[in-house]
């Protein structure tokens, strides 16, 4: 049948892949340290017909589908809370928090200290320091840029701040937890904490909106596509060719 | 298909929330002792249509996973405790802490609560009691027939007794903090009771080495709540309940073209 159906079919359901990005974006648009989802379309050659590298295969074939979805790295805006253990990185590094899954990453410091004075996440998990988990001692808490934590002069720890070679990819898992692959880690350079902050989400409800609108309208040409192959071409063919014999 | 419709009720369920905390927050700006409250929300999980990092031929990986992330959920809120303004009343008996810490008093169940509203009164035995008759703890009974009532910024209590020149010490005023006060557990009547989060109280004398404050008599603390900010998110959380809304619309107009398409 005619190869445009599927192609306008394969763009249809790229793009409402797509709004369910960017409904997941807006809806984290208040979500602290969360990164916006970058939507990656590529385009698919059908291998068909005997030249498939034909400028007429090229033309016919060729069906956009949304490959795949990046993070956006870019730094989120910093929001002063005032609260001691509310921690923003300044750059691209991350928190390393140990989860039953193995070690996560973070941008979302909102700490707090658990029963047995052990510097974890909101969701309980512990906070990794340079030498493990951070035991927290007695007293108001200063934490440096360097992420040094300390209480009338007595260090606890160090947080350990990583960032990732450029290209490595993140997989999120939820609650603002990052996977990365083994080994991938290196020590943070570029990367300060900031006490008494945290990092907004990264989302930029302008960007988002027009996404939404361009995958909206596209998505209504590729139905338009469909109807005219549905209801025009194809009706022609079964309705209208036997009538002229 | 259209996880987007569940996704955007997500966030607009959670921008509810938001708005109610905002609401709060504003509603309790003239309660002294009050401390304003964020709500934390954080991303649901993923489906991940192709893993990052995934094998594309023998010898390739993709370039970047395809995963689509199902929306939000209020996580916690957070109690924010930076230092509210003093205000001069003039009461002899209202206290304010310039620090972190809190008062403690005795709660009808025989639970020792914590709250940074003190505004004390006495009671008819002369104990110091808060607004709601809870005693302030370790007890301190002020004589009724004292003419002068002075706490000292490390929380000496003491009173001058008539036809008495020196000043006759009543008892000291003891504070308490928490590893992590923002885990508190708010009861309303601005009393905290401490959590597993917050950690066990440590309990000192003002004015102290500890970071626990000094105390300011005649003087209360103003709710913490920024009135400004509030409202700026505020209508962060209308635009942003908005935006999801309008993802809600795009998402059905989109269903009801693709019904067209079969007609």
């Amino acid at each position: 049948m005619d190869s445009g159906y599927y192609a306008a079919c394969t763009a249809l359901v790229s793009r409402t892949q797509a709004l369910d990005t960017i409904a997941n974006n807006l809806a984290n648009a208040s979500t602290v340290g969360y990164r916006a989802q970058q939507n990656e379309f590529s385009s698919v050659l059908a291998q068909a017909g005997s030249a498939p590298d034909s400028d007429l295969n090229n033309a016919i074939n060729n069906y956009g589908i949304l490959s795949g979805t990046t993070l956006d790295q870019t730094q989120g805006a910093l929001q002063k809370t005032g609260n001691d253990l509310d921690l923003a990185i300044q750059g691209s590094g991350f928190f390393v928090v140990q989860t039953a899954n193995g070690p996560m990453y973070t941008r979302n410091g909102s700490f707090q200290v658990s029963g047995k004075g052990q510097l974890i996440t909101a969701t309980g998990d512990p906070v990794m320091g340079d030498m493990g988990a951070i035991s927290m001692l007695p007293g108001s808490v200063s934490i440096s840029a360097d992420g040094t934590i300390s209480s009338n002069g007595a260090v606890a720890g160090k947080l350990k701040l990583v960032q990732f070679p450029a290209g490595t990819q993140l997989t999120s898992v939820g609650d603002t937890y990052y996977s990365a692959p083994p080994k991938s880690e290196l020590a943070a350079t570029d990367s300060t904490v900031k006490q008494g902050m945290l990092e907004s989400s990264n989302v930029n409800p302008v960007a988002s909106m027009v996404e939404l609108i361009t995958a909206q309208r596209s998505a209504e040409m590729m139905q338009r596509a469909l109807s005219l192959y549905n209801s025009e071409m194809d009706k022609t063919a079964t309705q209208e060719l036997p009538k002229v014999g | 298909m259209f996880h987007a419709l569940y996704t955007a009720a997500s966030g607009m369920t959670a921008q509810q929330i938001n708005l109610d905390n905002i609401a709060n927050n504003l509603a309790n700006a003239s309660t002294s002792g009050f401390q304003s409250r964020r709500v934390q929300f954080s991303d649901l999980l993923y489906q991940s249509e192709v893993m990052p990092g995934a094998a594309a031929t023998q010898q390739t990986t993709v370039a970047a996973g395809l995963q689509v992330g199902l929306g939000t959920r209020p996580g916690n809120t957070e109690i924010i405790q930076t230092q509210g303004d003093l205000s001069s009343t003039g009461n002899p008996l209202d206290f304010a802490i310039e620090g972190t810490g809190f008062f403690q008093v005795l709660l009808p169940n025989n639970q020792i609560g914590y709250t940074r509203a003190g505004s004390f009164q006495t009671n008819q035995q002369g104990t110091l009691v808060t607004a709601n008759g809870n005693e302030l703890q370790p007890s301190i009974n002020i004589p009724a027939n004292a003419t002068n009532i002075t706490v000292g910024s490390d929380g000496t209590v003491s009173v001058t007794l008539p036809g008495q020149t020196n000043a006759a010490q009543v008892g000291v005023i003891q504070l308490a903090t928490f590893a992590n006060p923002g885990g508190l557990n708010s009861v309303g009547n601005n009393i905290y009771l401490p959590t597993t989060a917050s950690g066990d109280p440590v309990v000192g004398t003002p004015g102290g080495a500890d970071g626990l404050g000094t105390i300011q008599q005649g003087m209360l603390e103003q709710a913490n709540v920024n009135i400004v900010d509030e409202f700026v998110n505020m209508i962060l959380a209308q635009r942003s309940y908005e935006s999801n809304s309008r993802v809600v619309k795009a998402a059905d107009e989109m269903l009801q073209g693709l019904n067209q398409v079969a007609q």
